[in-house]
């Protein structure tokens, strides 16, 4: 039995650290103000506290932590992108991941499985393709393998499909990992809080206040706060905010549900995508299958569930594996995936002094917490873009400069 | 699972629709500024609204326009599209 | 020992059949209808499975359909809930969960170390040193889940039926009848659903000896099924409620999707236990439990039983349990629920403890008895069966999934509806009303409202502004506001599923997850598959307490679909994906073609007339270079146009001068959208000075449509565009020997000056009305003929047998990928990506920019300035077959990625590898050399050279010939 759950146990629950502080009035001003208490606000506000030295820094989080879509995402953790900035800005993210336990003293279940992109079409094997060599390039262990190498690993994979659209190969990247995905917000805070920042959970805003184009504070249902600087770390509410601020985006905003099964014992140890089914499925240690899709097909702002995504889902899923038709559905769920027209992130500065932005995350947010939360932070105590980053800009719609992940898109959780 | 009074074609199901976008007037190409026409072609305010789209109906080969709530997915009011839709809408 | 009780009035089992099945490798009978934990239970068996966590025995709880610690392993399914599935001769079942046996289960090692496995006791070990993660984890794996999956089980898919109905009531307990009945009279069309096999609800357990509704329950239940206007689905979990009154009904044959314009919730309650030490305890039951363990199967719970109570309900079990013969030792009242119930125990001889408080319940493998402090002391009972009775929460899914809300009634002490959404509406318990005769009358209501809601189209008005109607709510609570009891010792569970006690969500609540949804996600209460259904109000009781703060400030978690699990196989349905096939698919097939998928379609991929691929598609191509092939191409998407403004809209749509084209002529036609990013490509023919015909590529034929259609709308111009694509069949005819075949099946003329390239005539052949365009996709002369989809097999037929004399070969996509890539054309799709303009797909002569407007012109007139990448022509230096490149290798430069090969091939005709890359501009220069990083991580060395590779002056594609006479 390991010694630190010895002495874990050993205590009493309140002689434990708290996680998150007890609810207390806002202050007048801070240094800078988070909005949105998922796993990237509350990674920058470690980051800032941790590697800036920045700790009046006040998260303002209009539900509870982790509420959005930090804990409606299905954990995967890849780095397997098209593009050169995709691949290095994941793959830096994963290996922030990898020491996040360690780091935060807290146990976010990183568990490498493995993850499998089945392509069927040859025009998926060339995509697979592209995306292996741009990341053997880039050192990432990702290569492109055949339906015996898949079955080796899958055994219990229906490759035939069902007689349509057989499996004709896959993009394989060892790393691919799932993680707890509260735990990394809830490591992320704890460590914030330790450092001096301050979490307000059920505190919206409702406004940002500037001057002469700069940011000078912030309106929230608990009183005003003077701030330069103003960090929007909201995801599916993006647009929200930058309306508050006059700042039209390419963003919108989509449902993306998921739903899991009843537990069974473990079997599947890999992460499986299939973008010509669009299903994505890996077992969580609880033993549920966790399975998703791809977006809903048009906008909304609404966490609510459909028929359609599960039935959907399901009878694509049998395609793969025939025995799961003797499973239960036992959950499903839905978040808010903020979506730009290359599939790519917008990140740092924006028209307005002091309004950093962190959004168009898309279906990718959670497996990019760690880097977001780095980068944002050294780039808003430095009022200078990380170089991650600058390919994220807002601007560069405007510049017709994409990014040009919308290559490999189709389904890529 | 959705459905959709629709005054020309009955109650339908709104999986028989599919989404096309907003309905956005395109600006005049001789006075737009190449940024003007960037923002024409990427960027708005998506926040929740009333707006109307384009919704496509599959089985019969008809665009529509809804006046959707994307908050509520209340749809508000529902009329065939017509020629210079872009303009009336 | 059997706890099998004479029989019942309302018992759902059939005596005069048995049925014998396994369970844990013994043969136990029960009659048919028995459910196995009623089967098992009357064969005397009560620990039923291991928990969760610290596989401690389980029994019954509530027999509800959320038993979860009394789940079997089927041989072909797992998670097999015993307290709602029947036997059946055939199984032979397990516990699950367990390592050994349920009898001797090592698992319950973990109990031992359980003070060392506190609340997300996870997040604290484990993870250093990094290496050894991995075996805890394996371990932590090793113990989650519960079934086993047996990858080799089969696919099961079950049918789907769409139904409706004007109201939908859901739940057919007194109130629910009453509202289908009400609501029926009034003249709507009714759906009473029920989750049991029979309707009655809790009239038939809970009220099964009460003599006062002996009449009401046979006048209901018979008026319910004589009623023209009701249906009634037995056997029927509504599993979700999806917006506009859609319901998903899961049945044992099926979903059933139901579209209702009203829905009534009477869907009752659920009971919760009480939280105490030991209160896991088989033999530990709710009271209902224990009812429906009498009314439905006819088994006795226990011997000797003791009642907790903190209701009425609870000395109603008491009765019951009397009245099956099973002794009552004590009723054990948390305070003192009214003189008339009290005495009517005493006269029976049970003795009342009032102002209970529970210390535990004793045994180690059951239970043995109950301690517990009231006047005058601590007591000790012994008994092997505890019924509680100590409150009740909504079973509100469906309402909160409709978006209405629910309150905290402190008078009730139970959860209540609040909010209401637009035309649903509550009755029954879950409304708070628990008399009997006022859940009828309740239900009566809702039935009434509802029925005016649909008669009224959605206008009437209802009792109250959210349709919320409390004339009918209890005046006294029928819920202990905290039935919850400390032990030094522990072992209080809250949440059975995931063994979840007391101290875990105190700990959980110190550690700051202080916030309903918080406490969940860290504890696990209500995670598991009985979602909360006996945990989440007792959990929300606890937090209150503990932060001070009132139920209604504490909320509630959401309560999503489903209700009860629904299986794959129901919500997968049948499996209907479209498989498109040409109307010339026998003729691929006699001719040995390896089909291919193409979205939807199937094409010939390459036909088999030799041993190999390679040597199949290399005679392809040399028929078609050499003589003469025919390729079916009627997967391209078939548009036609016409009208005033034809000619304006195909000006607006290609990036190319349309509106100049001259009759009987064909151009490119190439489409980008508003960010100038290439979409679609194809060939366009003016018929008419008003009327195009123009083809897409076979992915995007429906969405070119879409859009073509939107775009007339958006525009205002007269114009129509038909989509023939299913209509028309397509075939290129091409080679050396196209126009002398061609010349035997149509009367006009083919000569060079009489057709040249890239003209089109309408003529017909072999008797078939067609479309020719003279093209030269593949470079060399060819024709793509249209026809209609009918008449394709004669034409195809025609000009096989004509081209017979000719060596005429039908050929593959392959072969078609290779031909054109030998001219240096591209593949939308292949060749592009998803950001590609043309002028970075090299082909900056298709886009006019001159046109006062074409979709994406401003953004093209910007991009041509910033080209900063191309697609180019290569061709290996040197040809060594073992190191040819594949499509989507890198192009390396100084260690950058500087492009990608997006198509390659070995040229017969060249005798070189050849391919298209794309490339940085600055690499770009023709001669220029590049590097090309093989998979392997090697290189190989490529010039870029001009295109087309082949027949660069095209020659070959409008050779001089005498159109009817021999060869040049």
């Amino acid at each position: 039995m390991p010694l630190r759950l010895l002495k874990y146990a050993w205590k009493k629950p309140e002689e434990e650290l708290r996680f998150f502080p007890s609810e207390k009035p806002l202050k007048q001003s801070y240094d800078a103000v988070i909005i949105g208490g998922g796993g990237h606000g509350m990674a920058c506000a470690y980051y800032l506290a941790k590697e800036h030295g920045i700790t009046n820094v006040a998260v303002l989080e209009q539900g509870y932590i982790g509420g959005g879509n930090t804990g409606r995402n299905t954990t995967i953790v890849r780095s397997n992108y098209l593009t050169s900035e995709g691949v290095k800005f994941y793959d830096a993210s994963l290996k922030l991941f990898e020491d996040l336990s360690e780091d935060f003293d807290l146990n976010i279940f990183y568990s490498t499985r493995g993850h499998f992109t089945l392509a069927h079409t040859d025009s998926a094997m060339r995509t697979m393709r592209w995306r292996a060599e741009v990341n053997k390039h880039h050192g990432i262990r990702s290569d492109v393998v055949d339906v015996e190498t898949i079955q080796k690993d899958i055994p219990y994979m229906n490759v035939e499909c069902n007689g349509q659209h057989p499996v004709m190969g896959a993009l394989y990247h060892e790393p691919g990992a799932v993680a707890r995905h509260d735990a990394v917000a809830w490591g992320y805070a704890r460590g914030a809080q330790l450092r001096g920042v301050e979490i307000h959970q059920k505190t919206q805003v409702t406004g940002i206040q500037t001057q002469g184009g700069k940011v000078v504070g912030v309106q929230t249902n608990r009183g005003d706060i003077q701030t330069n600087k103003v960090i929007s770390m909201v995801a599916g509410s993006t647009p929200r905010i930058t309306r508050m601020l006059d700042i039209p985006t390419p963003i919108e905003v989509f449902p993306l549900q998921a739903c899991v099964t009843e537990p069974v014992k473990p079997f599947m140890n890999t992460i499986v995508v299939s973008g010509s089914l669009h299903v994505y499925v890996s077992q969580s240690s609880r033993g549920e299958l966790v399975m998703g899709a791809s977006v809903d097909p048009a906008e909304l702002h609404s966490t609510r569930s459909t028929l359609d995504f599960v039935e959907g889902l399901t009878d694509q899923m049998m395609d793969l594996f025939p025995f799961t038709s003797r499973l239960k559905i036992m959950r499903q769920w839905a978040g808010m995936s903020d979506i730009t027209p290359d599939f790519a992130p917008i990140m740092g500065k924006t028209p307005v002094e002091g309004f950093y932005l962190d959004s168009g995350w898309g279906t990718w947010g959670f497996k990019a917490t760690p880097i977001s939360g780095k980068t944002m932070a050294h780039t808003v105590a430095h009022d200078q873009v990380h170089e991650l980053i600058k390919p994220f800009a807002l601007d560069r719609f405007e510049n017709f400069k994409l990014v040009g992940e919308k290559g490999a898109a189709s389904v890529g959780h | 699972m959705k459905f959709v009074n629709c005054p020309l074609i009955g109650k339908r199901a709104l999986s028989e629709f599919t989404y096309g976008g907003v309905v956005k007037s395109e600006p005049d190409l001789e006075s737009v500024t190449d940024r003007e026409w960037a923002q024409f072609v990427f960027y708005r305010h998506s926040d929740p609204q009333i707006q109307f789209e384009w919704w496509y109906h599959r089985p019969t080969g008809i665009w529509f326009v809804f006046e959707r709530d994307t908050l509520t997915d209340r749809i508000e009011s529902i009329r065939m599209a017509q020629k210079g839709a872009v303009n009336d809408a | 020992m059997t706890l099998r009780l004479p029989p019942q009035p309302l018992e759902w089992i059939d005596r005069n059949e048995t049925v014998s099945f396994e369970f844990e490798g013994k043969t136990y009978t029960g009659f048919k209808g028995d459910v196995i934990s009623s089967a098992l239970w009357a064969n005397g068996v009560k620990v039923l499975g291991r928990s969760f966590k610290y596989h401690r025995r389980r029994g019954l709880l509530s027999f509800a359909n959320h038993d979860v610690n009394a789940l079997f392993q089927g041989q072909d399914r797992p998670n097999v809930r015993g307290d709602v599935v029947t036997i059946d001769e055939n199984h032979s079942l397990q516990a699950v969960n367990t390592f050994g046996s349920l009898k001797s289960d090592k698992g319950s090692l973990v109990e031992w170390i359980g003070k060392f496995l506190p609340v997300g006791f996870y997040y604290r070990a484990f993870y250093s040193p990094r290496f050894l993660f991995p075996k805890w984890e394996s371990l932590i794996r090793h113990m989650a889940g519960l079934g086993t999956v047996d990858t080799g089980w089969s696919e099961q898919r079950q049918p789907k039926r769409y139904h409706y109905c004007d109201v939908a009531v859901v739940g057919a307990g007194p109130s629910g009848m009453a509202a289908a009945l009400e609501a029926a009279e009034n003249g709507v069309e009714v759906c009473l659903i029920d989750e049991n096999p029979f309707i009655g609800g809790s009239l038939d357990y809970q009220f099964a000896n009460e003599e006062t509704v002996f009449a009401s329950r046979n006048r209901l239940k018979a008026a319910v099924f004589s009623h023209p206007n009701i249906q009634v689905l037995t056997d029927s979990t509504v599993a979700g409620y999806y917006g506009d009154h859609w319901l998903a009904v899961n049945t044992s044959q099926g979903l059933i999707k139901l579209s209702a314009q009203a829905v009534i919730a009477a869907t009752g309650v659920f009971e919760q236990p009480a939280v105490f030490r030991n209160n896991d305890l088989p033999g530990v039951m709710n009271a209902s439990a224990a009812q429906r363990l009498i009314a439905r199967y006819g088994v006795a719970p226990c011997k000797e039983a003791v009642v907790l109570t903190s209701n009425p309900e609870g000395y109603r079990a008491a009765l019951d349990l009397l009245a099956s013969g099973v002794e009552v030792g004590a009723i054990v009242d948390t305070g003192e629920v009214s003189h008339k119930w009290v005495q009517k125990v005493l006269t029976k001889g049970i003795p009342v403890y009032k102002y209970a408080e529970i210390v535990e319940a004793l045994g180690k493998k059951q239970l043995k008895g109950l301690v517990f402090k009231a006047a005058g002391g601590e007591y000790e009972i012994a008994c092997d069966g505890l019924l509680m009775s100590v409150g009740w929460a909504p079973a509100g899914a469906l309402v909160y999934q409709a978006g209405g809300k629910f309150s905290y009634d402190a008078t009730a002490h139970q959860l209540l509806p609040s909010v209401l959404p637009d035309g649903m509406f509550a009755c029954g318990r879950l409304n708070g009303v628990h008399e009997i005769g006022h859940q009828i009358e309740d239900g009566k209501l809702a039935g009434e409202m509802a029925a005016q809601y649909v008669t009224s189209h959605g206008t009437s008005k209802t009792e109250s502004e959210n349709s919320v109607v409390t004339r009918y709510r209890e005046v006294s609570a029928h819920s202990h506001h905290y039935p919850i009891w400390e032990h030094p010792k522990g072992k209080n569970f809250v949440d059975f599923d995931e063994d979840i006690q007391l101290k875990d969500l105190k700990g959980a609540i110190a550690q700051g997850f202080d916030n309903i949804e918080l406490m969940k996600r860290f504890s696990t209460i209500g995670m598991g598959p009985s979602q909360g259904k006996h945990s989440n109000m007792n959990g929300i009781r606890i937090l209150a307490r503990l932060t001070a703060k009132s139920i209604d400030e504490t909320g509630s978690t959401t309560a999503r679909p489903m209700f009860h699990p629904v299986p794959v196989s129901h919500l997968a349905g049948m499996r209907f994906r479209p498989e498109r096939m040409t109307v010339l698919h026998d003729f691929h097939r006699e001719a040995n073609a390896k089909f291919m998928e193409a979205g939807n379609w199937l094409r010939p991929e390459y036909y088999q007339t030799a041993e190999t691929k390679q040597a199949c598609v290399e005679a392809e191509v040399s028929a078609v270079r050499s003589s003469a092939g025919l390729v079916d191409v009627s997967t391209l998407g078939k548009l036609e146009v016409f009208g005033p403004d034809a000619a304006a809209l195909m000006d607006r749509l290609y990036t190319m001068n349309m509106s100049n084209m001259k009759l009987g002529s064909s151009r490119y036609a190439l489409m980008v959208d508003d960010a100038g990013i290439i979409t679609d490509d194809g060939v366009a023919v003016r018929y008419a000075e008003e009327h195009f015909y123009v083809t897409t590529t076979t992915g995007t034929s429906d969405a070119a449509y879409r859009l073509i259609q939107k775009k007339i709308l958006e525009w205002g111009l007269n114009v129509t565009v038909v989509n023939r694509t299913g209509q028309l069949a397509a075939m290129n005819l091409a080679g050396p020997n196209s126009r002398r075949i061609l010349a035997e099946l149509t009367d006009i003329d083919l000569s060079n000056d009489g057709f040249p390239y890239l003209a089109m005539r309408q003529a017909p052949v072999a008797g078939c009305q067609a479309t020719l365009i003279r093209v030269g996709f593949v470079g060399e002369l060819g024709y793509e003929i249209h026809v209609n989809a009918n008449d394709s097999a004669t034409v195809w037929q025609a000009m096989m047998q004509a081209g017979k004399a000719y060596g005429i070969q039908p050929f593959g996509v392959e072969a078609q990928r290779l031909l054109r890539l030998e001219k240096g054309h591209i593949i939308v799709g292949q060749d592009t990506d998803g950001l590609m303009n043309p002028f970075e797909a090299g082909m900056p002569w298709a886009v006019h920019l001159k046109k006062p407007y074409f979709i994406g012109k401003k953004s093209l007139a910007k991009l041509k300035q910033s080209t900063s990448r191309t697609l180019v022509g290569f061709e290996l230096q040197v040809n060594d077959a073992a190191r040819r490149p594949l499509e989507s290798n890198l192009i390396i430069e100084q260690g950058e990625m500087v492009g990608r090969v997006t198509s390659v091939g070995f040229s017969p005709a060249l005798q070189k590898v050849i391919g298209l890359a794309d490339i940085r501009q600055d690499l770009s220069d023709v001669g220029s050399s590049f590097q090309i990083k093989l998979t392997d991580g090697s290189f190989v060395s490529a010039s870029v050279v001009a295109t087309p590779f082949y027949d660069p002056d095209g020659s070959r594609q409008h050779p001089v010939e005498n159109p009817k006479g021999a060869a040049a």
